[in-house]
């Protein structure tokens, strides 16, 4: 009988896989400030062209490895492009002194290095979330609001 | 089952619980000293009465005594915030979850840290606050990895509110890695996959349930419905009535027993049987659950004035009971099922009416919203199949208010599906395609799906929409509207066969 939600909710078997997309979150340090930013001042993070939060402490920019389905997007997302016109972004060498990218394993990594790191921004899957992070608004919007701007597909 | 002897529960208490202690607290508990979340109450009849209700419903699926059990704890503390907490999530009565919520936060000082957070994650699932849920549900099981009980909770919350099912399916996995007996999870688990379109990995998790538990009921009965899902119903039917041989009094195959009949076209059988399921409970919400579901068997028959009737003695019942939004589903029923547009907007009028007569003060926002989402949607789709493009947009614009500052699932996912409908009968199908798939779930969602790709020239896709909405086999009006049509649809193609184009 588990349960009756599951029965009422959603019963597309076998014929359909069902795909699911899920909403990213941009997260912070806790003890960062920041609470909300747009999706411009995001890219001009992610071109390395903003290199430093307004308290003075650099930015390190934590995402999973470059050829995970979430970055891919995030990348296509924030910078507008497509995937393989802008992954160079993260690894021209130029960066490494200005905004430095570290690329993560795993969601729960990205959380560990940014609760470690209070100039770091990282890219989780929103379930992955934990109160060691704090989530930041994009265009005013967090996940879940309609028209979030990182909604997966 | 209220009134059945507490003692022997003791014993089931300990087989299934996976090491929850019951525990009364009079003074401030030590948090997180055990691997369980803390309960805190002043009284040991609470701290019992509360564990037996999660014995009973998240346990052994005894739903509406596992309720029962949680009410006693609150009337034996009035100030049992985490008590208060869990019967707001678990009720359906909209009114009872409301006030519940706003008195698990009222006495939320009473609880221990940890066990406040536990009190968050389940007002914040009922508030559509989900990233403060998220958040407050994966710090409880960074912390208390063997609680089997909140895992197995925080994974049905994933996989049957969120579609979150490969999260949900991680946690089942772990917690059944850590204790391979226990049951809840691998229950859970099977409905996972079922869902998550991998059926074929749900049967043989359901044989070792059945196994393992072979005098409880809930096993066969979950069986039943993975076989009813499967569209196998004589299986789900010889599982429903295994689960009876061993318990009669287990409502939910009572009424897997009745609903299947239903889906078989067996009308008059599956009236008998709702008859019975209602009168095996005393839940107010869930006798007029089941009546709608013996209301609408008049429908599958094809006996639209008696349907009606039928309706319309449910909806003095649930007026009676003050479950608002039951009646306003009622209403939303007869709409759907009336063949008179004209009828049917009047239909939906009433319903609407249901929820801002006694809905502010009763019912959660939440609650209200979703309601009100489903009618303006009804009424958005009624509206466009009538050619009443100028009705359908002007409802679209409310849907649209609402989902501006709405989060829940099933605002968005009425608001999108409605726009949807009117860019269909505008011509854009393409934009009709997009926004429609936005609501996968909803069989009126995907009759109109495959119209707008049969009208765009993508007739593979129309009929791979046509045979997911046919194979739905589930109680929902929905379904019952849209699922024959698509069947016989699909009996004609296969009868007359045409070249299509292929996507």
């Amino acid at each position: 009988m588990r349960n009756r939600l599951l029965i009422v909710g959603v019963l597309i078997l076998s014929v359909a896989s069902v795909a699911f997309g899920t909403d990213y979150a941009i997260v912070v340090n806790p003890a960062n400030p920041l609470r909300a930013l747009n999706l411009a001042e995001l890219g001009k993070i992610f071109r390395a062209k903003t290199t430093i939060w307004p308290d003075g402490k650099g930015i390190t920019l934590v995402l999973r490895d470059q050829n995970s389905p979430g970055t891919k997007f995030i990348l296509e997302k924030v910078l507008g492009g497509t995937f393989d016109e802008e992954k160079a972004v993260l690894s021209d060498p130029g960066r490494k002194s200005a905004v430095p990218v570290v690329f993560a394993e795993s969601d729960e990594e990205v959380m560990r290095i940014v609760g470690a790191n209070a100039g770091a921004i990282g890219v989780i899957d929103v379930y992955n979330i934990t109160g060691g992070v704090k989530v930041v608004k994009i265009d005013d919007k967090q996940p879940f609001d309609p028209g979030y701007v990182l909604k997966g597909r | 089952m209220k009134t059945r002897n507490f003692f022997p529960w003791m014993v089931i208490a300990t087989l299934f619980a996976g090491g929850a202690a019951v525990r009364a607290q009079e003074a401030a508990p030590a948090a997180s000293a055990t691997s369980t979340v803390p309960v805190t109450t002043s009284s040991p009849l609470a701290a019992n009465a509360y564990e037996m209700g999660l014995v009973q419903r998240e346990d052994r699926l005894f739903v509406d005594e596992g309720l029962e059990f949680v009410r006693q704890a609150v009337k034996a503390d009035p100030q049992f915030a985490l008590g208060h907490a869990a019967l707001g999530y678990f009720t359906v009565d909209p009114k009872e979850a409301k006030d519940e919520s706003a008195l698990a936060l009222k006495f939320i000082a009473n609880a221990a840290p940890d066990e406040q957070l536990l009190i968050h994650w389940m007002n914040d699932t009922k508030n559509g606050d989900t990233v403060e849920a998220i958040s407050a549900m994966n710090d409880l099981l960074a912390k208390y990895p063997t609680d089997k009980r909140l895992g197995n909770m925080a994974a049905e919350w994933l996989c049957a509110n969120q579609g979150a099912y490969e999260h949900g399916e991680a946690i089942l996995v772990r917690l059944l890695k850590y204790d391979p007996r226990y049951y809840p999870a691998m229950n859970n688990l099977a409905y996972c996959y079922a869902l998550s379109g991998q059926p074929q990995l749900a049967p043989p998790l359901m044989e070792q349930y059945v196994a393992a538990l072979p005098n409880e009921p809930n096993p066969q009965d979950s069986y039943g419905e993975i076989m009813r899902m499967l569209g196998d119903y004589p299986a789900a039917l010889g599982h429903y009535q295994s689960a009876l041989k061993i318990n009669p009094h287990f409502n939910a195959s009572q009424v897997g027993v009745a609903s299947t009949y239903a889906l078989m076209g067996d009308e008059t059988r599956a009236r008998a049987q709702y008859l019975v399921a209602i009168r095996g409970t005393k839940e107010r919400s869930t006798q007029v659950g089941y009546r709608i579901l013996w209301a609408m068997t008049y429908y599958r028959e094809n006996k639209p004035r008696l349907a009606r009737e039928a309706f319309e003695k449910v909806d003095v019942e649930a007026h009676l009971a003050g479950l608002t939004v039951q009646e306003a589903e009622i209403h939303r029923a007869l709409a759907l099922f009336n063949p008179d547009p004209a009828g049917a907007l009047k239909d939906l009028d009433e319903a609407r009416a249901d929820l801002s007569q006694s809905g502010k003060s009763n019912l959660l926002p939440g609650d209200r919203d979703n309601e009100l989402a489903l009618i303006l949607q009804a009424r958005a789709f009624i509206a466009v199949n009538a050619g009443k493009t100028d009705a359908a947009q002007a409802t679209e614009k409310l849907l649209e208010n609402m989902a501006q500052s709405s989060r829940s699932t099933p605002v968005q996912q009425a608001y999108h599906s409605a726009n949807g409908a009117v860019l269909l009968a505008q011509g854009d199908y393409a934009g009709a395609i997009a926004e429609l798939q936005e609501d996968p779930y909803n069989p009126l969602s995907l009759q109109l799906l495959s119209e707008a790709q049969t009208k765009a020239g993508q007739a593979a896709d129309a009929r791979k929409t046509l045979e997911t909405l046919a194979a739905i086999s589930d109680e929902r009006v929905e379904t019952a509207v849209a699922a024959p049509a698509a069947r016989l649809a699909l009996k004609h193609d296969a009868a007359h066969p045409v070249q299509g184009g292929a996507n």
